[in-house]
């Protein structure tokens, strides 16, 4: 009889080596991004094709390694079962939940955050917007529409409520086809939320928005509104150009900079004063990863342009974990009460003869060491978004042309430089140019072995 | 009485690794549906939907007035050729199942003539060209003889989505115009809505 609580005792030590957090996994496949490796990189993320409660998080980083090696359409098949798996895990599974109680919350299959469920529909927007297919791009223009209407809905502490570069995005997206009262909506939703940016994340109202605004608050013929803008941001709106703009084209150039935050554990072990038993809380914290990069210089036919900060993904990633942290602590409280319960009535459990307590005394110790070992903080999120995403227009004539884009660091120092020879832009046309930059991360030391 | 004996253990144990199995001896299975048979998934446009909103307002475009006053006027049937339904709903629809649906009950309905698409003519023109080089003088097919089209096909899906909570209410709204090529005038214009509850599980396993 011995044999099974020996057995018990090994398995609780081997799950102990098995249960390395989801983010400390990570570290091989962010290294081959920084050195523009996808294959490797996708070789790396198929590794996690097998986990069940991870399929969305494998889904959302193949898809995302996927555009920026290029593969728009492919990226689109891969994000578009991500949204299937999280509208299929929008029901709640009884059996995961009961388990989350006794081992940790990473048993809940990931379902995405608020703010990752409303960028995949970003991403798919600007992969359609790269393959040249501004209608499917609408799509999900409303798509992510119905999304933040269902988030506004719901009665929560979370902050975000309203995604500003979504809405600013849709915007172009209808003023693309023609839909100027559909976009001058698209641009006023962007305007409150980058309102809300600012109060909750810091993030000033972009320049673009205020021009935009201006131009379709005149488009449109609603002076009041044009005069109201007018007089908040001290800008003129565009006199009439004597070349017709629907003969110019537009490059849209976007930067993904850097690589969203991580998540690590934090792990305090104390002992039950009670009972003695060993217990262990273990809760997430966001940790930033180092960037250098804070802008890029686009210069094109003898014009240069900077690019402006639209989306700041690190700061509403670290306000989305505050609002849920207590109710993640409160969890992780009351899994060490149940585990020490369990304890105090398996160490008890001793019965009458030598032999029953020496094999309760073993149950005991093999319990604590699984309790111990399985308590370990939810550590996943959507890895391979950008810390920010940044944002340059610019009016071009029809014509094909070599794009020079250089990453500045601080100082305005180039860290680094691209080229994009034969952008075609057409008239009356948008054209996308979006570059990911992931820099090297300097604690490689974190690395896997 | 000692709830944790050993032996209760192993009984849970093997309790576990029968429900488990029980579990995962759900294999795949496939049952063969008639294609008319209308099954609802997720509530999204289905085939059922394409088949019969493009059967319904096929039906009612021929029957109006338009063709039998281009029929008596002109002493022939008319030319139609579908052109784009574009898609301005809130779902990524195939539109080219929608419009070959469309051709398809126009074609056999045998009261209007049917014109090839602009792509497919420019791979029939390719071929007419191929033909002047390479086939015999009796079989070969003369350029400019082609039959011009006398009316248009153009429609547009939209949808409004009202949702709360785990309800939604889809409508779908599904416009086509018929437009005449030789005065932009509109003949016939056609509407079908189709309206969705669809409600979602709050519960899994």
């Amino acid at each position: 009889m011995y044999r099974v609580h020996y057995l018990a005792v090994l398995l609780g030590v081997w799950t102990l080596g098995g249960c390395a957090t989801y983010s400390s996994s990570f570290g091989v496949i962010e290294h081959d991004l920084s050195a523009r490796q996808y294959d490797a990189a996708l070789q790396g993320i198929e590794k996690q094709a097998g986990s069940k409660t991870d399929r969305v998080l494998y889904l959302l980083n193949k898809g995302m390694v996927l555009r920026m090696k290029g593969d728009f359409a492919g990226s689109n098949r891969v994000l578009e079962a991500a949204k299937a798996e999280m509208a299929r895990l929008y029901a709640v599974s009884v059996r995961e939940n009961t388990l989350s109680f006794i081992v940790n919350d990473a048993t809940v299959s990931y379902v995405g955050d608020d703010y990752e469920q409303v960028l995949v529909h970003l991403y798919m927007a600007l992969n359609y917007l790269e393959l040249g297919q501004p209608d499917k791009a609408r799509v999900e223009a409303l798509q992510v529409d119905i999304k933040l209407r269902e988030l506004g809905e719901n009665i929560s502490d979370s902050k975000f409520t309203e995604d500003a570069f979504s809405r600013y995005l849709t915007g172009m997206i209808y003023e693309e086809r023609g839909e100027w009262s559909d976009a001058l909506i698209a641009y006023r939703k962007a305007y409150d939320a980058y309102r809300k940016y600012q109060s909750n994340y810091g993030l000033a109202m972009p320049t673009l928005l205020k021009h935009d605004l201006l131009r379709l608050a005149k488009r449109q013929g609603l002076s009041d509104e044009l005069a109201q803008y007018k007089k908040e941001f001290g800008i003129e709106p565009p006199r009439e150009d004597s070349r017709a703009p629907e003969q110019e084209g537009e490059l849209v150039f976007v930067l993904n900079n850097g690589l969203a935050p991580i998540k690590r554990e934090k792990a305090a072990a104390l002992i039950d004063p009670a009972s003695g038993v060993l217990v262990r809380i273990a809760l997430p914290y966001y940790e930033s990863r180092s960037n250098n990069v804070v802008a890029a210089r686009i210069s094109v036919a003898g014009k240069q342009i900077t690019t402006e900060l639209m989306e700041d993904i690190d700061a509403i990633a670290r306000q989305s974990l505050d609002t849920r942290m207590a109710a993640i602590t409160a969890r992780s409280l009351a899994r060490a009460a149940v585990k020490v319960t369990t304890q105090k009535a398996l160490s008890r459990g001793g019965g009458n003869n030598e032999n029953d307590a020496m094999v309760g005394l073993l149950g005991s110790l093999a319990m604590q060491v699984a309790a111990v070992a399985t308590e370990r903080a939810d550590t996943r999120s959507w890895l391979t978004l950008p810390a920010n995403i940044q944002l340059a227009r610019l009016p071009l004539p029809p014509g094909s042309y070599t794009i020079k884009v250089e990453l500045l660091d601080a100082g305005e120092q180039i860290v680094a430089t691209r080229e994009y020879p034969g952008v075609v832009i057409s008239k009356a046309h948008k054209t996308y140019l979006i570059e990911h930059w992931v820099p090297a991360q300097l604690f490689t030391s974190r690395r896997k072995k | 009485m000692n709830p944790f004996s050993p032996q209760k253990n192993i009984k849970a144990a093997l309790m576990i690794l029968v429900l488990a199995l029980a579990a995962g001896g759900c294999s795949t299975s496939v049952k063969r549906m008639d294609a008319a048979e209308v099954k609802d998934l997720s509530g999204a446009w289905n085939d059922t939907d394409s088949q019969q909103v493009s059967a319904e307002m096929i039906q009612d475009v021929l029957n109006r007035a338009w063709l039998g006053e281009f029929s008596s006027t002109q002493k022939r049937q008319p030319a139609v050729i579908v052109g784009e339904v574009s898609n301005l709903s809130h779902e990524h629809i195939n539109t080219n199942t929608f419009v070959s649906d469309m051709e398809r009950e126009l074609i056999n309905s045998g009261k209007v003539q049917f014109v090839a698409s602009s792509t497919e003519r420019r791979e029939i023109r390719g071929e007419r060209k191929d033909q002047d080089i390479h086939a015999s003088e009796a079989t070969r097919k003369a350029m400019g003889q082609e039959k011009g089209a006398d009316f248009m096909l153009k429609g547009t899906i939209n949808t409004i989505i009202d949702a709360s909570g785990k309800t939604q209410l889809r409508f779908y709204q599904i416009d086509l115009t018929l437009i005449s090529l030789a005065d932009n005038s509109k003949v016939w214009v056609g509407q079908k809505k189709i309206k969705k509850l669809v409600e979602r599980s709050q519960l899994r396993f």
